[in-house]
C-alpha cells in the first residue's frame, strides 16, 4: 500500500512541475473587463465598452501583435458567431510591439444591435508564435426593444388614405352643391 | 399701332414669312386673310415677340417686339386659334387668375359684366369642362378683353358660334373699337365677318402680302373691270387678245376673261369685236365681284362664283 | 402678385383641389400603407433592420417624388401645348423665366405635400428605432434638389419636344438609369466603375447619404461631397430648363 502511495506522489509531482513549467513559458497575460459606465441591464441600441489589457510577461519582445474582439450569440437554438460589421467600427488592433513587461490597454466600443444573450472575448496572436491566446469571456444579456409598434403603424396606414379620400369626397360634394345652386 | 414692312421670318431653316406688310391704325378693324399655311399665325406670333424675325421692320404700339415683348403683350389682348383653358376651373376663377398675369385685379362685378358681355352670364358657376365649343369661344374673347387692351388680336373669333353668337361678337368688337379708339387685328376665313367688321384688310399667301389696304379701295379696284365667263365653240387666238381684255383661266369650254375698262353702252360691242376676230362665243356669263372674288382671285386665280346673265 | 407666384398658385391648386392630384396622393399613401402593413407583423426586427426599413421608405419617397416631378415637368410645356393653354400663357406679359419658375414652385409644393404625407409613415416605422429625425432632415435636404432637378430636366425636354409622351419617356428612362445602380450588388458597386457612376449619379448620391446617416449614423460632414453632387445636378437641370424656356416649342 505504501508503495502505491509513493508512486502516486511522484506522478503528481511530475505533472505539477510540468504545469508550472508550461505556465512559466506563456509570453503574455490577457485580461478583459467591462467599462464601469456600462448599463447594468442593457437594451437594444445601448452602447457598451470593454477594456482589454495585454501584458508581455516573457523575456523577449512580442512583435506584430494582433488582437481582435469576437462576439458569439448563445441563445438556445440560436448559437452563432456575430458579424460585428454594424456593432462596432473598432474590431482589431494590429502591428503593435510589446517589450518585455510592457502592457497594451485597449478599449472596445460596441453598439447593441439585436437582443439576446452574448459572450465577448478578445483574442491575441503575434508574428512569431503559432498560438492564439484568449481573454476570459464576458457574458451579457441585451434586452429586446419592440421597434415596430403596430399601435403606431395601423392608425397611420389606415388613417392617411382615409383622410385623402375624405378630401376627394369633400371636393366632389362642393362641386355638386355649386351645380345644384344654379 | 402695328406697322410691318417687308417682314421676313425663318423657323428651323425654313423661310415662313417672305415679305409681310401690315399697317393698322387706331380705330381700324383689320382683317388678315389667307389660306391655311399662309403665315397668319406666324405673323401674329412675330407681333408678340414669340418669333424672332430675320429682317424687315416691325413696330407694335411704337415698340420693337424683339426688345419690348413683355411690354407690348401687356397692352395686347390675344385670342389664339383653338386655345384652351384649365377646365377644372370656372370661368370667373380662370379669368381672375389670367388677369393676374397682366397685373389686373378684378372684382366679381368686373368679371360678371365681362362674362355677361360675351353671353356667358348664366354659366359662371359651371366648370369650363362642361362648356360647349361655342361657349369656350366666347370665354376666349372674354380672356382677350380681360387686360383692358389697347390692341386686340383675334384668330378665328367666331368659329363654332351660331349666327346669333357671331352677331354678338361682332357688336362687341365694334363697341370695343368705338369706345376706346383701339385697334383690332382679325384673322378669319369668314368673309362675312370681314365684310361686316373690317375697314382694312391684308391678304397673305405663301408668306407674302399680296394685297393690303382699305377694303373699299381694294374692292373698287377689283370692280374697276368686269369678269365674264365665255363658252366658245373653238379655241380662240389667245396669242393676240384684243386690247383691254385679259385671259385669266380656262375650264374646259369655258374661258374666264377680265375686261379692264368700262364699255360705253354695255359689252355688246366687245362681243361683236371678238366674234369678228374668230371667237365663236356660244354663251356669256358675268361674274359677281366682291370680297370673296378678290380673295379667291389673289390666292387661287380662276375660282369664282357665277351669276347667270342673259346675253 | 408676380407672374411666377400666380403660376405656382395655379399648379398647387391643381394638385390639391383637382381629383387627379388627389388620386396621385392617394396612390402614394396607399403605397406607403402597404409597405408599413407588411412590416407590422414582424415586431422582432433588430435595431439594424428598423433602420433599414426607414432607409427603404425614405428611398421610396424619393423615387415617388422624382417620378411626380418627371410627370409634372413633362406636362409643363408639352401638356399645356397639347391642351391649348400654352399659347395664352406665352401671350401674357411674363418673362421667359417666369413659367419654369412658377412650375418649379408648384413642384416644390407637390413635393412638400408628399413629404408631409410620408412623415407620419416614417414616424410610425421609425420612432422607436434610430435616426428618425436625421432621416427626415436628410430626406428634405437631399431629396428636394434631386426631385426638383428631375422636374427641371423634364421641363427642358418638354419645352424642346412639345410632346408629353416623348418628354415623359425620356425623363423616366433617365430616372430608371439613375436608380439602376441600386440593382447592382454591393460588390459591383464597390468597383472602380461602380464608384465612378455613384459619384455622378444624384439619385444614388441621395440614397447613399440616407444609408450613411440612417444606418451608419455618420455626421453631416461626411455628406458634403454628395450634397455638392445633388446641388450641381439641380443647377445644371435648372440652366437647361431656362435655356429651353427662352424658345419653347409652342406651335
Amino acid at each position: 500500500m505504501k508503495k502505491w502511495k509513493d508512486i502516486l506522489f511522484v506522478m503528481a509531482t511530475i505533472f505539477l512541475l510540468a504545469a508550472v513549467s508550461a505556465a512559466a513559458e506563456a509570453p503574455l497575460m490577457l485580461d478583459l473587463h467591462p467599462d464601469h459606465a456600462n448599463p447594468s441591464a442593457p437594451v437594444m441600441g445601448d452602447h457598451l465598452r470593454f477594456w482589454s489589457t495585454i501584458i508581455n510577461t516573457g523575456a523577449d519582445p512580442i512583435e506584430g501583435l494582433v488582437a481582435w474582439i469576437s462576439l458569439v450569440e448563445i441563445d438556445p437554438g440560436n448559437e452563432q458567431p456575430v458579424d460585428l460589421e454594424d456593432w462596432s467600427a473598432h474590431k482589431a488592433v494590429t502591428g503593435a510591439t510589446l517589450e518585455p513587461g510592457q502592457s497594451l490597454r485597449t478599449g472596445w466600443p460596441m453598439r447593441l444591435i439585436k437582443g439576446g444573450d452574448y459572450r465577448v472575448v478578445v483574442s491575441v496572436t503575434d508574428r512569431g508564435s503559432h498560438t492564439v491566446f484568449t481573454s476570459p469571456t464576458i457574458q451579457f444579456h441585451v434586452r429586446q426593444k419592440p421597434v415596430l409598434q403596430s399601435g403606431r403603424v395601423l392608425p397611420v396606414a389606415a388613417g392617411v388614405p382615409l383622410l385623402i379620400i375624405g378630401l376627394m369626397v369633400f371636393n366632389k360634394t362642393r362641386q355638386h352643391r355649386k351645380k345644384a345652386q344654379l | 399701332m402695328i406697322s410691318l414692312e417687308n417682314l421676313h421670318l425663318t423657323i428651323e431653316g425654313k423661310e415662313i414669312l417672305k415679305g409681310i406688310d401690315l399697317h393698322l391704325q387706331p380705330g381700324d378693324i383689320y382683317g388678315l386673310l389667307g389660306p391655311n399655311g399662309a403665315g397668319k399665325s406666324t405673323t401674329i406670333f412675330a407681333l408678340l415677340g414669340l418669333r424672332a424675325h430675320a429682317s424687315g421692320r416691325i413696330s407694335v404700339l411704337g415698340r420693337d417686339p424683339g426688345e419690348h415683348a413683355a411690354a407690348i403683350r401687356g397692352s395686347v389682348g390675344v385670342m389664339p386659334e383653338n386655345a384652351g383653358f384649365y377646365e377644372w376651373m370656372t370661368a370667373p376663377v380662370y379669368l381672375r387668375w389670367y388677369g393676374r398675369l397682366y397685373g389686373e385685379t378684378q372684382t366679381q362685378r368686373d368679371l360678371d359684366v365681362l362674362l355677361e358681355k360675351v353671353g356667358l352670364g348664366a354659366e359662371v358657376h359651371r366648370l369650363i369642362e362642361t362648356y360647349s365649343r361655342g361657349m369656350k369661344q366666347r370665354l376666349a374673347v372674354a380672356r382677350a378683353l380681360t387686360p383692358h387692351p389697347s390692341l386686340l388680336i383675334l384668330d378665328e373669333p367666331t368659329n363654332g358660334l351660331d349666327p346669333k353668337g357671331r352677331r354678338e361678337i361682332h357688336d362687341l368688337l365694334l363697341e370695343f373699337v368705338a369706345e376706346r379708339n383701339t385697334g383690332v387685328l382679325l384673322c378669319t376665313h369668314l368673309l362675312d365677318d370681314v365684310d361686316r367688321l373690317c375697314n382694312r384688310i391684308g391678304i397673305i399667301d405663301r408668306g407674302r402680302t399680296r394685297r393690303e389696304g382699305r377694303l373699299g379701295d381694294l374692292l373698287a379696284e377689283q370692280e374697276a373691270g368686269k369678269r365674264y365667263r365665255l363658252r366658245l365653240e373653238t379655241e380662240p387666238d389667245t396669242a393676240n387678245p384684243p386690247a383691254g381684255i385679259s385671259l385669266l383661266a380656262r375650264e374646259g369650254d369655258w374661258w374666264c376673261v377680265h375686261i379692264q375698262f368700262e364699255i360705253p353702252g354695255g359689252p355688246s360691242a366687245l362681243w361683236g369685236e371678238l366674234w369678228r376676230r374668230g371667237w365663236r362665243i356660244l354663251e356669256i356669263r358675268s361674274e359677281v365681284s366682291g370680297l370673296e372674288d378678290l380673295y379667291l382671285t389673289i390666292t387661287a386665280p380662276g375660282h369664282s362664283r357665277v351669276k347667270e346673265a342673259a346675253i | 402678385m408676380k407672374p411666377h407666384w400666380t403660376i405656382a398658385y395655379k399648379e398647387s391648386a391643381q394638385m390639391l383641389r383637382s381629383q387627379r392630384g388627389l388620386l396621385w396622393l392617394l396612390a402614394f399613401s396607399g403605397l406607403l400603407s402597404a409597405f408599413s402593413l407588411l412590416l407590422v407583423s414582424n415586431a422582432e426586427l433588430s435595431l439594424l433592420d428598423n433602420a433599414q426599413v426607414v432607409y427603404m421608405m425614405s428611398g421610396t419617397v424619393l423615387a415617388a417624388g422624382a417620378l411626380l416631378a418627371a410627370i409634372l415637368g413633362s406636362d409643363a410645356y408639352a401638356g399645356e401645348k397639347e391642351r391649348g393653354t400654352l399659347v395664352p400663357l406665352l401671350c401674357a406679359p411674363i418673362d421667359a423665366g417666369a413659367l419654369p419658375a412658377g412650375k418649379a414652385l408648384g413642384m416644390l409644393t407637390a413635393w412638400g405635400v408628399m413629404f408631409a404625407v410620408a412623415t407620419p409613415y416614417l414616424w410610425a416605422v421609425g420612432a422607436s428605432g434610430q435616426n428618425l429625425g436625421a432621416a427626415l432632415f436628410y430626406l428634405a435636404l437631399f431629396g428636394t434638389p434631386v426631385v426638383l432637378g428631375f422636374g427641371y430636366l423634364a421641363m427642358a425636354v418638354s419645352a424642346r419636344t412639345g410632346s408629353v409622351l416623348a418628354s415623359l419617356l425620356s425623363t423616366i428612362a433617365l430616372l430608371m438609369l439613375a436608380a439602376s445602380p441600386l440593382l447592382i450588388g454591393p460588390g459591383l458597386r464597390g468597383t472602380v466603375i461602380g464608384r465612378a457612376l455613384d459619384a455622378v449619379n444624384p439619385f444614388a448620391g441621395a440614397l447613399n447619404t440616407f444609408d450613411s446617416v440612417i444606418i451608419d449614423s455618420e455626421p453631416l460632414s461626411a455628406q458634403f461631397a454628395r450634397l455638392l453632387l445633388v446641388v450641381a445636378w439641380l443647377v445644371l437641370c435648372l440652366l437647361a430648363a431656362r435655356r429651353r424656356a427662352a424658345n419653347p416649342n409652342f406651335q
